[in-house]
Order: structure tokens, then C-alpha cells, then sequence
């Protein structure tokens, strides 16, 4: 009994997407889809957590599975993260569709396909499982960007980012042959076992390819020109979708194989390894990504810079890990737990702020709109405190631990830390210059004023959200615990 | 003259850069998406050429068998979004730096 | 390697290398597709010359059989919008991106080419169905029910983009537009 226990996650959202192709078939109600998907992802979420934490064992698996999926702590604590993005975005799904008549069963069920693509990608040990995981994930995401089938930025967009997606998917896949051909093996443990007799040349082209592929899924600089078209084209519920479980599902698999792969003197070495390379890539991410984000006239694409950015911050962590150990992974994973919640407040009071013919998408569109309905206003900006890193929200301790961590691995990893800082600090203003628009502004003359819509589902997934956000900051002991549990099995 | 593994290898390193040009030169998604097929059956020959040399088991050749089925997979939603964009812009062009700023 | 697979290792290279060269430089993309076919094909006999005879099969029926069939279909559905004039269109980027590619695959080339292995005996079954399909039921089950999901989710995204609107989504976007109009026209009101 045991031992299914750390597969029914997989189990439940697989027979739950195949449940709502039925109901849509049968029924006429399609908001009955959003509460059917959100409680779908949300038990096989409570599931992992709750295995989590209260730290059973996976006593004895089979092999058939372990082979292909981890069942440790880490790939629990991976399965919250995404199956809890996953669920709220659906509670978000489910007020937007029907206010602005996009109201189609499929999107219900391409979202549960689609987090179950990313609950395998993030707790895939094969290149085999990585790459069928990746491809769940990465089809479904393409068709929800395009759900708009209509609007000719939604499919632009989507086919922007079909094309750079596929192409970094066959980039991926070719490092993955020659760590194959080097090897002989596709499972993680094997190619990290057989590392020692493969030859260099061939381990070091396939590490460089598999970076890149990932660069490109975790939306780094320079793999991240797809980002902005993409999350402006698509539906508001789909870009959140995006940003939180996607990017996490994509960073569980990377530190993943970073850690257990590559884990070896020679590729972590500072000469001629993987740490200095994503030391770069981290900060260029987080520089570009926070320059970028001020010049934005349109809220969805600031807040899609704001998530390269923090993807540099994340990445920050990743490569302090290659020193400080399983603290740093640690704080990875809070990180992209606190950083699920502050998004989904985000992107869901934009959702919440615009009814039919009035959405808000520009900082125009916000224009007072925080002193006519100062409650929807709120969750924004409590979710943008916390991308911030202000106190007491779970983004500041989140922040505070990566870069804690980038300065106890000390020597040019503080030179990152003291950068990571210095654009946060870029990161204030512009998250402050949407609440300055919304409270100090007052609408042109002639200008659609934003009214919110009404929406139970909003308001609870904004609600769960605030929790989250306050909660994990003033308490997050039992969390933390389980993330480090999970660090430090995974580092083994 | 003896043919190895090194010659595979050498072959699918240049049908995938010619795969990878292709994607990179060319304007239209069809073609485009063309080269990213070239690209996985580049990546095809690697798996089972060193399946070949490592007879043990079958893990090579069996990958290969999933790469074919997610190629098709991505055709199916690549050729779905193709028509999606014929029928808004009329031209299957990918190039969209006119209406989408950077 | 017998001299009948090495002549068959240099047919199918050469052929395959210069398909690929057609498909992705071809100008008219039913031509680029049946190029695409060819090289499929030629592909198919490399795999023979690699004891994957399951493989080269499914190689034959599938991708030759269905994804390009795919590929002219909907090449045929489009017409003639199909093909684009050649753009100049950032050009000096995409010259620089196809310079680097080249010198990348050539060093690259150089580098892989070197790789030596001895070739091992193997036994008769290898590459059959009965050995394939050994391997795929009961070793990778998992990824295996995993492509289910991905199939599914292909088909499901497929229709979602590409269906043409319903009745109700017409009305929908007519009620939406309308809503627009709407709060526009009381916004100048308002202003007035």
C-alpha cells in the first residue's frame, strides 16, 4: 500500500483528466470542470504533502518505477509545488473562461495532462522519462498559449514558442545521446557511475547542450526571447500556469541532474565545469530580466521579464549549491514554493481587476483603479511585495535564503549575491510603479475605466494564496524542514 | 575500409546541423518544422548506432521508438498551429517581429 | 561490418545527407516534404546496417507512412499560401547564427568522428520484435504509459487550436466585442 502511495499523484491526475474529457462530453455546465480539475491537482498535491510530511519511507517501490521516477523526499516536495500552481491556476481558469466567453472544456483537461507531464518531468531519473515528461508539458503548454485561437497574438505567440520550444527540446535530446554514447547509459545514476572511463569531449558537448535546453525551458538570458510573446499572447489563467508549475517542473528536473549526474569533481569543478557557465547565465538573467521589466507599458509583459528575473535569482542558488551543498538546494525549493504563491496573487488579481470589454492588461488600464475597489486591488499588491522580497512575506525569506547561501559559498559567488541585491532593488520600482498607478493616478478622460469581476473561484485562489504568502513567512518551520530533508536526500 | 562507431556519430552530427541551419535560415513554419523532424532523426541514428556497440540491452533502440512517437505527437500540434496561423495572417510565415515587440 | 553493410552504410549516408540538404533548402514545402520522405527512408536502411530491424520498420510505417502523409496534408489543405517569398528580413542575423551553426557541426563533426569502439558480437535476437518488444512491455512500462498521456494531449491541444469557432464562440466573441463597444462609448460619455 505503501508503495503506491508515491505514484498516486500520477495515478489521480491521469484518471481525472480522463474523467473531465467525459463530463465535458456530458455536461453544460463548464465551470464544473475548473472546481473538478482544481480538487484533481489539489488532492494529488495534498497527497505528496502529506507524505512529505510526515516523512514516510518509500520502503519498496518497484523497480519498474524507480527506474524512471524518484519517489524521494525531493520529488514529493517537486509534485506540491506543481500540482498547487496547477490547482490555483484552474480556480483562476474557471472565473476568467466564463466572464470572458472562452468557456471550453478542453482547457480543463489540457491543464491536468499538462501538470502531469510536469510532475513527471520534475521527477524524472532517465533521459527517457525527462524527455516524455518534457513533451507532455511542453504540447500542452503550447495549446493553451494558442486557446485564443481567434487573436492573432495568442497564436504568433504560441507559435514562437513552439518552434524555439521544439528546437530546444531536439538540443536537449542530442546532449542527452551523446551522454548516452559516452556512457552507455540513460538513467541519471548510470551515465553519473559510468562518468569516470567516458570520454570528456563527448560529456562536455552533451552537458553544454543539455544547459542550453534547459536555459531555454527556464526561460534564461539568452535562451528567452520566446518569454515576453508568450505570456503576453496567452489567456491570463494559462500564463500563470506557466510561470509558476512549468518553470518548476523545469528547474526540480535541473537541479536534479545537475546534482545527481554531473555531480562529479571534474564537472564541478570552477575550471571546467557547469558552475561558472550558470554563473554567467544567472547574471545575465537577472540583469536583463530587471532592466527589461521597466520599460514594459503592459502589466503581463513586466510581470514575464519579473519571472526571468527571478529565474536568475533561482539560478543563483542552483550554482552557491555547488559549494554550501543541500542548504542551497534548500532554499531552491522554498524559493519556487514562495515564488508559486506570490504569482498566482499576482496574476490573479489581474484576472480579478478586468470584467468583459474592460480587462486590465496595461498600466493605463490600473489607473485608480486601487482606490475605486481598493480589495481587488490587495492581493496584487501583497503578490508583488513579495516577488519584491519584503517582510514578512514568503518572498523576502525566500530571497533571503539564496543569497545567504550565495555568501556563505563565499569568494565570487558574493560578487552574484551583492548583484542579485542590486536588482532587486531595480525589481522595486517597477513592482511599486503598478501600485503607484493604481492609487495615485486617475484615469484619462475618455479612458475604459477597469471594474472587477465577480468570481467565487478567483476570490478563493486569491484567498489560499494570501495564506500562503503570509504563512510561509511567519512560520515557514515545518516547510523548511521537509525542503531541507528533501536537499540533503537528494545531494545523498 | 573499416566503418565505427565515430562515423555514425560524425554523420548525425551533420544531419542535425543541417537540421539546426535550416530551422535557424528559414522563414517558413512548415519548413521549419521539417528541420526540427531532420534534427530528431539526427538524434535517432546516435541512439541506436551506440545501441549497436552496447548490445547488453535495448535502451537505444527503445528510445528511438519514443523519440518517433513524440516527433509525431509535435506534428500533430506544430501542423494544428500552422493552420491556426494561415487562417488569421493568410501566409504560414513565422517571422512575427512586425506585430509583437521584444 | 560485411561489405554488404558497408556499401549500404555509404548509400544510405549519402542519400541521407543530401535529402536533408534538399528538405530544409527546398522553396516549395510539398517539395521539402517528399525530400523529408526520402530521407526517412534512406534513414531506415542506416538502421538495418545497425541490426534494428523492428526499428527500420517502424521507421518505414510511421514516419514515412504517417507523419509525413501529415505533412502533405495539410500542405494541401493550405494551397498555395504554403510557400513564402524569400525574405531578406534580418538577414545579418541569421547569417551570423548559420556561420556559427556551421562551424559548430563541423568541430563538432571532427570531434565525434574520432570516437572508436570496437564492434561487439551480437546475439541473433537482437533487434527483433520478440527482444523490442520484451524491452518496451516490461522494462519501460512507465514511459511507456506516459506517452499515452502525451498522445492524449496532442490530440486534445490539436483540436482546441484548430477547430473553427462553434456557434456559441461566435456569439461569445460578438457579446465580447459588443461589451467593448460598450464601455468605450460610456467611457466618451462620460468624458463629455
Amino acid at each position: 500500500m505503501n508503495d503506491w502511495l508515491f505514484v498516486a499523484p500520477l495515478l489521480i491526475l491521469g484518471l481525472g483528466s480522463i474523467l473531465m474529457m467525459l463530463v465535458d462530453a456530458f455536461a453544460k455546465e463548464k465551470s464544473e470542470l475548473a472546481i473538478l480539475s482544481s480538487i484533481t491537482m489539489g488532492v494529488a498535491g495534498m497527497i505528496s504533502a502529506s507524505a512529505l510530511l510526515s516523512g514516510a519511507e518509500a520502503a519498496d517501490a518497484p523497480e519498474m518505477v524507480t527506474r524512471f521516477l524518484a519517489v524521494d523526499p525531493a520529488a514529493l516536495f517537486f509534485d506540491v509545488v506543481i500540482c498547487f500552481g496547477g490547482a490555483l491556476s484552474a480556480l483562476l481558469a474557471g472565473g476568467y473562461l466564463r466572464e470572458h466567453g472562452l468557456e471550453r472544456g478542453e482547457f480543463y483537461v489540457l491543464l491536468t495532462l499538462t501538470t502531469l507531464g510536469a510532475v513527471v518531468l520534475g521527477r524524472s531519473t532517465d533521459m527517457l522519462s525527462l524527455f516524455v515528461g518534457l513533451e507532455t508539458m511542453s504540447l500542452g503548454v503550447y495549446a493553451m498559449v494558442a486557446f485564443r485561437r481567434g487573436s492573432s497574438t495568442a497564436i504568433e505567440g504560441a507559435v514562437k514558442y513552439f518552434l524555439l520550444g521544439s528546437f530546444a527540446a531536439a538540443i536537449l535530446l542530442f546532449g542527452s545521446a551523446l551522454m548516452y554514447a559516452a556512457t552507455g547509459s540513460t538513467s541519471f545514476t548510470g551515465i553519473a557511475a559510468a562518468m569516470g572511463d567516458a570520454d570528456p569531449k563527448l560529456v562536455l558537448i552533451g552537458l553544454l547542450l543539455i544547459i542550453a535546453g534547459f536555459g531555454f525551458k527556464v526561460s534564461a538570458v539568452p535562451f528567452h526571447m520566446w518569454t515576453p510573446d508568450a505570456y503576453e499572447g496567452a489567456i491570463t489563467p494559462a500564463t500563470a500556469f506557466m510561470s509558476v508549475a512549468v518553470k518548476s517542473a523545469a528547474f526540480a528536473v535541473f537541479v536534479r541532474i545537475l546534482f545527481v549526474t554531473f555531480g562529479d569533481e571534474l564537472s564541478m569543478s570552477l575550471a571546467s565545469g557547469w558552475p561558472p557557465v550558470l554563473a554567467g547565465l544567472a547574471a545575465l538573467t537577472m540583469v536583463y530580466g530587471n532592466i527589461a521589466a521597466v520599460g514594459q507599458e503592459n502589466v503581463k509583459r513586466m510581470l514575464a521579464y519579473s519571472s526571468i528575473a527571478h529565474a536568475g535569482y533561482i539560478l543563483v542558488g542552483i550554482v552557491a549549491a555547488f559549494r554550501v551543498g543541500s542548504e542551497a538546494v534548500s532554499a531552491v525549493l522554498f524559493y519556487l514554493l514562495a515564488y508559486t504563491f506570490s504569482n498566482i496573487l499576482a496574476f490573479g488579481s489581474l484576472i480579478l481587476l478586468g470584467s468583459r470589454g474592460r480587462e486590465a492588461v496595461s498600466f493605463n488600464d490600473l489607473r485608480g483603479v486601487g482606490r475605486r475597489h481598493p480589495m481587488a486591488a490587495l492581493p496584487f499588491i501583497l503578490g508583488t511585495l513579495s516577488l519584491m522580497g519584503f517582510p514578512p512575506t514568503a518572498g523576502f525569506l525566500a530571497k533571503y535564503y539564496v543569497f545567504s547561501a550565495a555568501v556563505q559559498a563565499g569568494g565570487s559567488m558574493i560578487l552574484l549575491a551583492i548583484l542579485g541585491m542590486l536588482t532587486s532593488a531595480i525589481g522595486a520600482f517597477y513592482y511599486l510603479r503598478v501600485t503607484v498607478f493604481m492609487f495615485m493616478r486617475d484615469p484619462e478622460p475618455g479612458q475604459v475605466k477597469a471594474i472587477p469581476m465577480k468570481s467565487g473561484y478567483v476570490v478563493g485562489a486569491l484567498a489560499i494564496s494570501s495564506l500562503f504568502v503570509l504563512g510561509l513567512g511567519v512560520m515557514p518551520g515545518d516547510v523548511l524542514e521537509a525542503a531541507s530533508r528533501a536537499a540533503s536526500l537528494l545531494l545523498g | 575500409m573499416e566503418i565505427g562507431l565515430g562515423a555514425y556519430l560524425g554523420l548525425a552530427m551533420v544531419l542535425f546541423g543541417i537540421g539546426a541551419s535550416g530551422f535557424l535560415m528559414r522563414r517558413n513554419a512548415l519548413i521549419q518544422l521539417m528541420s526540427i523532424e531532420v534534427m530528431l532523426n539526427a538524434v535517432n541514428i546516435v541512439f541506436v548506432a551506440v545501441n549497436r556497440f552496447h548490445p547488453a540491452d535495448h535502451v537505444g533502440q527503445i528510445f528511438s521508438f519514443f523519440v518517433i512517437a513524440i516527433a509525431a505527437a509535435e506534428a500533430a500540434v506544430g501542423l494544428a498551429l500552422v493552420i491556426a496561423l494561415f487562417r488569421i495572417k493568410k501566409t504560414v510565415e513565422s517571422d512575427n517581429a512586425d506585430t509583437l515587440r521584444h | 561490418m560485411t561489405t554488404a553493410g558497408f556499401v549500404l552504410f555509404a548509400i544510405s549516408s549519402v542519400i541521407a545527407f543530401f535529402s536533408a540538404i534538399a528538405t530544409v533548402g527546398a522553396r516549395v514545402p510539398l517539395r521539402a516534404a517528399l525530400f523529408l520522405m526520402v530521407h526517412i527512408i534512406s534513414l531506415a536502411g542506416l538502421y538495418l546496417t545497425l541490426s534494428a530491424h523492428m526499428l527500420a520498420a517502424v521507421q518505414l510505417l510511421v514516419y514515412a507512412g504517417a507523419v509525413v502523409v501529415l505533412f502533405v496534408f495539410v500542405i494541401m489543405l493550405i494551397g498555395p499560401a504554403s510557400e513564402t517569398k524569400p525574405t531578406m528580413k534580418n538577414m545579418g542575423i541569421r547569417l551570423v547564427s548559420l556561420i556559427g551553426m556551421i562551424l559548430f557541426t563541423v568541430t563538432l563533426a571532427f570531434a565525434l568522428v574520432s570516437h572508436a569502439a570496437d564492434w561487439v558480437a551480437i546475439e541473433t535476437s537482437f533487434g527483433t520484435v520478440e527482444a523490442v518488444g520484451h524491452e518496451l512491455y516490461l522494462n519501460t512500462l512507465v514511459p511507456f504509459e506516459v506517452v499515452s498521456a502525451t498522445l492524449t494531449v496532442a490530440i486534445v491541444g490539436a483540436v482546441a487550436i484548430a477547430r473553427k469557432a462553434t456557434e456559441f464562440e461566435v456569439g461569445e466573441a460578438k457579446a465580447a466585442r459588443q461589451a467593448t463597444i460598450d464601455a468605450l462609448e460610456e467611457a466618451r460619455q462620460e468624458a463629455a
